[in-house]
């Protein structure tokens, strides 16, 4: 610990969790040309995607390096006031829809009256922050890759990075995957995994540091190989979502008018338009690939479906639960049924697809968290960590990314003040204050709420029930009018005589147990 | 509404999505994904061939015999390394500077 270390805090990944960490360190007193943070695209931000939404007013507690984030920040597209839940079918949509004066920050509301949700694009957000960590005197550093971190009394070169995420020969399948790096001799396995980080790798060269920041995202290759998270690979599966979309430019003006949007003016950004939707678009590709690959028949592809407005663009996507994807299903042709759908296909209408993407998304819950925040010289943030938010009525992640980076900043600078970067200082700061933080208090508040948003009833008849009775109650083609009730009652019986999936899950005690899942929402 | 609408049947072009986002492809020996097509004979689902949202994966929904990989066109979200569950997929990022660039994100 004495020694002299080429930096203080080494932060891999220059994400919102990354850049916070960096900005909170400087805030404790650490010199900026004692952080360095890398990052494995050039320009930085090249290889992040989101939805997205950023909720939250996390960024302000770093206004003296930000300024005015919310006007200047480039990747920071619309305000979002307007917020649209709902429910698809093939021909039915049907919405919940808010409009919020109070969402528009300027006063004069009895709610309290506060901008807290925009629209961003991440690559050219983050590369504004990196602008501004350089600004404020830190090292950053585009196009660097991290194959290994550093360990204390092991030579990088007794195993090869590649073996960290390369399948053993002898490997099983599911839970009994090995990889190489496991057939290693004993101790080496050892140091890899409990021995005392003390830098990173790259192309052969070290660099030491007394704590590195592991902000490397959703798709963490160094927690799984560095053993925080032992579950990203095939078991994981179960709480990944993948995300897929397309970036859809149709020029502000049309958006300002299409989505009755204020256009903006000198103190406050344009506002947007925020919607996420459960999706039931796919009855008849899941039967058609269930002819042709009938071990997973009976599988509906569990998908919900989102749209925002950008400046000049629309985000139009979905994301779906890799484990109820069934053969014969590609991804994109999701996608693509989703874009197809009449409402939606109606609000993209004359734009044309400037971008497509996709990404994974860390939905762990509390049940699959790393099982450690921290090891002897590092620490875990962010979606690297799976701190994603998710309960159907809001999805938030990048705020927790920005609050974890802020703790662990504030715990490193404490530490490090102390002399002491072991686990168990690491663990009694950064850690402690995570599982007291509103971040694991939420966590803990809507553990079953995933019970609730993984139920297959909500991707298959419920929508279209909905659509299918509001389409009934609301219509006028010459037919006995009856109760709405009655209406649905008429739908569900309909429904019900489809498939068996319906049946199943549209009886008496299904829809009660339905019920009372919401209840936790 | 057309035909395919109406069937709910959709085909997204994967390929036409794909052009619209900046690559800066590595040689073939820095290749970030290796997968030992021979494991891929067996399995019996090629989870990684629907879960692909890159269509880099091109096995018997292709017609043909042997898993075609390439790693060109990947768009580096790592769904084909939670999916397999054979042990086929070594999974890396690109070196750095190497692969996909968004320019929105």
């Amino acid at each position: 610990m004495d020694e002299e270390t080429d930096f203080d805090v080494i932060v891999i990944g220059a994400g919102f969790a990354g850049a916070a960490t960096a900005f909170q360190l400087l805030k404790e007193g650490i010199e900026g040309d004692r952080i360095l943070v890398v990052d494995r695209s050039d320009p930085i931000g090249g290889k992040n995607m989101t939805g997205g939404i950023l909720w939250g007013r996390e960024l302000d507690a770093f206004k003296e390096y930000l300024g005015n984030w919310e006007m200047d920040c480039p990747g920071i597209e619309r305000c979002i006031n307007h917020k649209k839940v709902g429910f698809l079918n093939n021909e039915d949509a049907l919405f919940i829809e808010g409009r919020f004066a109070s969402w528009d920050g300027t006063g004069g509301t009895e709610e309290p009256s506060q901008r807290s949700a925009w629209s961003v694009l991440r690559a050219k957000t983050d590369a504004w922050m990196a602008e501004k960590m350089e600004e404020a005197g830190i090292f950053v550093m585009a196009g660097v890759k991290i194959d290994q971190l550093n360990i204390d009394g092991l030579e990088h070169t007794s195993y090869d990075a590649r073996d960290l995420t390369d399948p053993s020969k002898d490997s099983g399948v599911g839970k009994a995957q090995k990889w190489k790096v496991d057939s290693l001799p004993r101790d080496v396995v050892d140091k890899i995994r409990n021995g005392t980080i003390t830098g990173i790798v790259q192309g052969g060269e070290v660099m030491t540091c007394k704590v590195v920041v592991i902000a490397e995202g959703s798709n963490s290759i160094l927690t799984r190989a560095y053993d925080f998270d032992t579950m990203l690979h095939a078991q994981s599966k179960e709480d990944m979502l993948l995300g897929i979309k397309e970036i859809i430019h149709l020029g502000k003006e049309r958006i300002d008018e299409r989505f009755n949007c204020f256009p903006g003016d000198e103190e406050r950004p344009p506002s947007g338009m925020a919607m996420e939707l459960a999706l039931s678009l796919y009855r008849e590709m899941s039967h058609e690939a269930w002819e042709k690959y009938p071990n997973t028949k009976g599988l509906y592809p569990r998908c919900g479906g989102f749209f925002y407005t950008n400046e000049e663009t629309v985000s139009c996507g979905i994301i779906v639960q890799l484990k109820s994807l069934p053969e014969g299903l590609h991804t994109y042709d999701l996608y693509q049924a989703f874009k197809a759908q009449p409402a939606i296909a109606a609000l993209i209408e004359g734009g044309e697809a400037i971008e497509y993407g996709s990404h994974l998304c860390p939905e762990y819950g509390l049940n699959r968290m790393p099982h450690r925040f921290t090891r002897d010289g590092a620490v875990v943030v962010g979606d690297a960590a799976g701190l994603v938010f998710a309960n159907g009525m809001q999805i938030q992640g990048m705020n927790y990314a920005i609050h974890s980076g802020k703790l662990a900043g504030a715990a490193i600078g404490n530490c490090i003040s102390r002399k002491d970067v072991s686990a168990k200082a690491l663990d009694a700061t950064y850690t402690k204050s995570l599982k007291a933080s509103f971040i694991f208090r939420d966590l803990k508040r809507f553990k079953s709420a995933t019970k609730f948003l993984n139920h297959p009833s909500n991707f298959t008849w419920v929508p279209e029930l909905l659509g299918k009775t509001a389409n009934r109650v609301f219509r006028e083609i010459g037919e006995e009018k009856i109760p709405a009730e009655k209406v649905m009652l008429k739908t569900r019986k309909e429904l019900r005589k489809i498939n068996k999936a319906n049946k199943k899950g549209m009886g008496f005690f299904g829809i009660m147990r339905l019920g009372l899942l919401t209840r936790k929402l | 509404m057309s035909e395919t609408q109406k069937i709910g049947l959709f085909k997204y072009d994967v390929k036409n999505g794909l052009g619209l986002v900046g690559y800066n492809i590595d040689d073939h020996e820095f290749a970030h994904i290796i997968v030992d097509i021979k494991k891929c004979d067996e399995c019996s689902h090629m989870m990684c061939v629907w879960g692909c949202p890159a269509q880099c994966y091109n096995f018997r929904d292709q017609g043909l015999e042997h898993m075609k990989f390439q790693y060109e066109d990947c768009v580096e979200c790592g769904t084909c390394f939670i999916l397999c569950d054979q042990g086929a997929v070594s999974w890396n990022h690109p070196r750095g500077g190497f692969g996909i660039t968004y320019s929105h994100g």
